[in-house]
């Protein structure tokens, strides 16, 4: 049965706020910066007003907010913060350290490029240079989503099968400052979905006391490296089965949870994209719908783990994608292309993929700019 | 889908004023709506552009606003800023102003005018020596437009403000909304 919600107005980083008022944390360790600094102020005020019963640990520096978590997540509670840009690289350490060492850490982080030049703006520099940190890392696409997904990842991370951290991403003020509709649930009714942490991942017991980032060799290395890249696919179900829960619970999904399909099964074009671009990239399909094209949609949800399957299977059936990225791995192309066109050579599908670099340093797309990157990319099918 | 462009000094509530108007629209109208403020070097007194979007059905455009149905404008030397000809002509301009700008007259276009800095002023609406014209100023877009209702505006106002902070914030969006005139221009 779907539970009863309460229609609200607020912002995208509101939004991410009450998701993690309602999961209850035990210790929030956090250090400001824009455009995330609004989660994680409002986080204290709950704190301080006594309606978030939580240790919030004020700290002088992310790496330093990140290492509070570890630490808190060593101890077997649920830990959240939250980051952007500047702020995640100095976090960089700790980031790959509580992905390998498997916390079951969430962390939103409000999408801002990197300096130089100097930059409040969005784009998905910030966390697709961590895509190899060990992080479950899920693209939203507007606020409603945001709340969703940070309840979402909970479930996701805290799972004893998957034991991994969770970055739910939401680009800079076009979500995180932005107001608009959020059908809120009740605070039981989010607590209820996510449940208590009760069966912890790892918990420190100071009877058996035991060694933490010993030396190890490479047999031992290797085994805990294979161990994340399996607990990496069974996240994928995971994902997919959230999305479920999230459906019957809660009356909404995102597609399949990895991907999520507008438009026809078939098309001539296939616009492929994350975060908000893929989201107004809806309108352009009906737009280019309107004129007689056929074009329709793929937007990548869940970009680690890699959703190869559900990506192939789409694709395998289209002529052409047209993969727009809002980052560039410099020296090769958009971190989304190059990832889809692996998975489409190892899967040998011949669908031809163009890709454009659309958004950097919070460049406007709205969805005439994405209409005129379809038809070139029309004109130009192979 | 009904698209607002607001054009304000910083310090003058421009932003805040924005949100409300969209959570008016979303709470109390029953339309989706957006409201998105436009970052920059926000200084006080410098111009800051903010975007209200109102629609029946959900929003999925996240861009700003660049052909705008309404175009609200709280400061009057910032009128120019704006270029008038990319706002709807079917649409409205409203504007803080004790008459008929003169960059407006013969333009044909519907202008609905009202002098907010004096309404906000005579109701003590000051802040660290900026008159706030915020709500004063969604009177009169009430007024003009019609997209959200004068009453569903005031819920909105009281919701925001709360009980102690709100009497003054609806008395001057009410004083607006009766005093704004709406003409051709």
């Amino acid at each position: 049965m779907v539970v009863k919600h309460n229609k609200k107005s607020m912002t995208g980083n509101d939004a991410a706020s009450y998701a993690a008022l309602f999961a209850k944390p035990k210790v929030v360790s956090a250090y400001p910066i824009t455009p995330q600094t609004t989660i994680i102020e409002k986080l204290s005020q709950y704190v301080d007003e006594g309606k978030l019963d939580a240790e919030f640990i004020i700290v002088e520096s992310e790496h330093s907010a990140l290492a509070g978590c570890m630490g808190a997540a060593w101890s077997g509670v649920r830990t959240f913060t939250a980051t952007s840009s500047q702020g995640l690289l100095y976090m960089a350490e700790n980031v790959f350290w509580s992905g390998y060492g498997r916390l079951p850490i969430v962390m939103p982080v409000v999408n801002r490029c990197l300096a130089p030049g100097w930059s409040i703006y969005q784009d998905l520099q910030d966390s697709m240079a961590f895509r190899d940190a060990g992080w479950i890392q899920i693209y939203t696409k507007n606020n409603q989503e945001v709340f969703d997904t940070v309840l979402q990842a909970f479930r996701i991370s805290e799972d004893k099968s998957i034991a991994l951290p969770s970055m739910p991403c939401l680009d800079g003020f076009v979500i995180s400052h932005t107001t608009a509709q959020v059908d809120l649930p009740s605070a039981e009714d989010s607590f209820n979905f996510v449940g208590e942490y009760s069966d912890p991942v790892i918990e420190v017991d100071t009877e058996k006391p035991w060694i933490f980032g010993g030396l190890v060799g490479p047999e031992k290395f290797i085994k805990d490296r294979t161990d994340l890249m399996e607990a990496m696919e069974r996240a994928k179900k995971k994902i997919v089965d959230m999305n479920k829960e999230l459906g019957e619970y809660f009356g909404r999904t995102y597609g399949n949870g990895l991907i999520e399909i507008y438009g026809d099964d078939v098309a001539d074009l296939t616009i492929v994209s994350m975060g908000t671009i893929a989201d107004e990239a809806q309108d352009a399909v009906d737009k280019l719908k309107e004129e007689g094209l056929s074009v329709n949609e793929m937007r990548v949800r869940t970009f680690r783990p890699f959703p190869e399957e559900d990506i192939v299977e789409f694709a395998k059936k289209n002529h052409k994608l047209l993969v727009i990225d809002r980052s560039v791995s410099f020296g090769h192309a958009g971190q989304l292309r190059i990832e889809i066109e692996a998975v489409l050579h190892r899967n040998k599908v011949d669908t031809s993929v163009e890709g454009r670099i659309m958004g950097l340093g919070g460049e406007d797309v709205p969805y005439t700019k994405i209409v005129a990157a379809a038809k070139e990319a029309l004109r130009s099918r192979m | 889908m009904i698209e607002v462009i607001q054009i304000s000094r910083g310090g003058s509530g421009g932003v805040t004023g924005a949100k409300i108007l969209a959570e008016a629209a979303i709470m109390y109208e029953g339309l989706y709506a957006q409201a998105i403020p436009k970052y920059g070097s926000e200084r006080r007194g410098a111009m800051v552009q903010a975007y209200v979007r109102f629609d029946n059905k959900p929003i999925r455009i996240h861009s700003p606003v660049y052909e705008a149905n309404h175009a609200l404008i709280l400061d009057l030397s910032l009128l120019d800023r704006i270029d008038i000809n990319s706002v709807d002509k079917e649409g409205v301009i409203i504007v803080n102003s004790k008459k008929i700008p003169e960059s407006l007259k013969g333009s044909g276009r519907k202008v609905a005018y009202v002098d907010a800095t004096r309404i906000s002023q005579e109701l003590g609406l000051i802040l660290s020596g900026f008159t706030l014209v915020n709500m004063t100023m969604l009177g009169a877009f009430v007024k003009g437009t019609n997209v959200v209702s004068i009453d569903n505006l005031e819920k909105a106002i009281v919701s925001f403000w709360g009980e102690k902070r709100a009497p003054k914030n609806v008395a001057a969006a009410l004083q607006a909304y009766e005093e704004t005139k709406v003409v051709i221009a």
